[in-house]
């Protein structure tokens, strides 16, 4: 019964701290840049302010346009149940595991790229190709990158990949774990759209990927569709965080373990938001056609990591 | 303490490997100057590490030499020949880059499948790290085939002689001291003779394209 309720816990926490994620980021970014910046809970007035506007659209979008922020926005939801955020083992560990949870994530990018073909608009179609362009590139390298790490632990059960880590410190520091980190790690920038991939910033760039499928959305559809972008780069931080970091998350059900867990939950975020930050501002974006090749680079980066990790076994 | 030992050779061997894996990635000379000055200073960390594990004291004198040589002097001369050579960008390859990451990929996992019987042969702690070694070699003899920059082609040629050195030091505990000073001679002449190469190749076409050289045919 507890373990349900801290599924929903968790659930609602990602969910709560997610628009402050973002917010952080571009604070960071700012203050990096000698700007003053907006306030980090910026994106929380932001959202708020959306899911009281008029929603406006197209005359020629149908029924798919209106549903997909929620498909979008759902996927991403159920996601947070089955990735291990605060603690292990979970009551939904069972459900699924980490080919689930890609796939979970490859279902709302099919469904907004869908959305964005639908109104007709060129620029949906445009990102629209450029979405799933970056997302099949990506897709197997993230597969491969943990495949490494389940090879570790015999079970590709993400729960079981942290507690088999924790239980084993040393495999941390392996070959084999570091370099599916580097793997994930380019893929998590491809798949949130960071730099170098696509410019999170701006809106109205030619070479825009993720902004050009969602410029048909307003109010509170846009909303949804936000909060999922933000949930996204939440769940693939804490992907990160705690898969190859594993310590700090709660193996007991007590008070104190759960503090522990949400203070170095925050800790990890707030690392991995000033390594992006840091990284983001140091470099520029890619040309639309080097992407692929960044995504060969980690993908070539995966596959070093399943065969040593298979070697050192 | 041999699971650190080889967990720490893996961990340099997969350092020295992606660094020869820049070579293909990225397309400045400057990129590739660093990127080589890198994989030289892990090489010679490894072989430092080596030599502590494997108390062997003839090795710390090769590290030495490596960092000397490999870290400091090529790098010095290679970033001379960058003053002249920045604007020569590795722009078309015969193999563009994505197509050569994924080959680099599959060679390195044949490296695995060649170099299975030595492993299994070998009871060195160190043995894990020879399949990424054979990977860089063959990793870097791509890279000479492949590319077209008489620059890029003499670094790709540098790494292959890192790959060799790693291979080495993993399989054997490193080759006699004398007969490693006689292959750091060899790289070294080698070097210098292909430099003068070079900066013929440039006098004559203004490019260190080495496709212009089949304009010698007419």
């Amino acid at each position: 019964m507890i373990g349900y309720v801290l599924e929903v816990a968790q659930a609602a926490l990602a969910l709560l701290l997610a628009p402050g994620l973002v917010g952080l980021l571009r604070w960071m970014k700012a203050r990096l840049q000698n700007r003053r910046g907006a306030p980090v809970w910026q994106p929380y007035s932001e959202l708020a302010k959306l899911f009281q506007k008029e929603v406006v659209v197209s005359s020629n979008a149908s029924w798919l346009f209106r549903a997909a922020p929620f498909v979008v926005f759902a996927s991403t939801v159920a996601v947070t149940f089955l990735v291990p955020i605060l603690a292990v083992p979970l009551p939904f560990d069972g459900v699924g595991d980490l080919l689930v949870v890609v796939y979970l994530l490859l279902l709302g990018a099919f469904f907004l790229s869908l959305a964005g073909l639908d109104p007709g608009s060129p620029f949906g179609g445009m990102g629209a190709s450029r979405e799933m362009t970056v997302a099949a590139l990506a897709e197997p390298t993230i597969a491969l990158a943990i495949f490494a790490l389940a090879l570790g632990a015999g079970s590709t059960n993400l729960g079981q990949i942290v507690a088999r880590t924790m239980a084993d410190p040393g495999t941390s520091v392996s070959p084999g774990h570091l370099l599916a980190f580097g793997a994930l790690f380019i893929v998590t920038l491809a798949e949130t759209g960071r730099l170098p991939v696509d410019n999170p910033a701006t809106h109205l760039e030619l070479t825009m990927i993720h902004e050009a499928m969602i410029l048909e959305y307003s109010g509170r559809y846009l909303a949804l569709i936000e909060w999922a972008a933000a949930l996204k780069l939440l769940i693939f931080f804490s992907l990160l965080g705690n898969l190859f970091v594993p310590w700090g998350v709660a193996v007991t059900v007590t008070p104190v373990s759960l503090a522990v867990a949400v203070g170095s939950l925050l800790a990890k975020l707030i690392v991995l938001a000033g390594a992006v930050a840091v990284l983001e501002i140091r470099i520029a974006k890619l040309r639309l056609f080097r992407v692929p090749e960044l995504l060969a680079a980690s993908f070539v980066l995966a596959l070093l990591a399943v065969t040593s990790s298979f070697l050192l076994r | 303490m041999d699971g650190v030992f080889s967990q720490l050779c893996v961990l340099g061997s997969s350092l020295v490997l992606i660094f020869g894996l820049i070579l293909l990635w990225r397309r400045g000379v400057t990129a590739y100057i660093s990127a080589f000055t890198w994989q030289s200073v892990v090489l010679s960390v490894v072989t430092a590490i080596v030599a502590y594990f494997g108390d062997d004291h003839e090795l710390y004198w090769v590290a030495a030499a490596l960092f000397l040589l490999k870290g400091l002097l090529i790098p010095r001369l290679l970033r001379r020949m960058e003053r002249r050579f920045a604007a020569e960008r590795e722009l078309e390859p015969y193999v563009n880059t994505a197509t050569s990451l994924v080959i680099a990929g599959l060679l390195v996992l044949f490296g695995y499948a060649i170099t299975r019987p030595l492993v299994a042969l070998s009871q060195l702690p160190t043995r894990a790290g020879m399949p990424l070694a054979m990977g860089l070699v063959l990793v870097s003899l791509f890279v000479v085939i492949s590319r077209k920059k008489a620059l890029t082609q003499v670094i790709g040629f540098l790494m292959l002689e890192n790959g060799l050195a790693l291979l080495a030091v993993l399989g054997t505990y490193g080759i006699p001291l004398i007969v490693e000073l006689g292959v750091f001679l060899d790289i070294l002449m080698g070097f210098l003779v292909m430099q003068i190469f070079i900066y013929q190749i440039h006098e004559t076409f203004e490019s260190i394209d080495v496709e212009q050289l089949n304009r010698l045919k007419h």
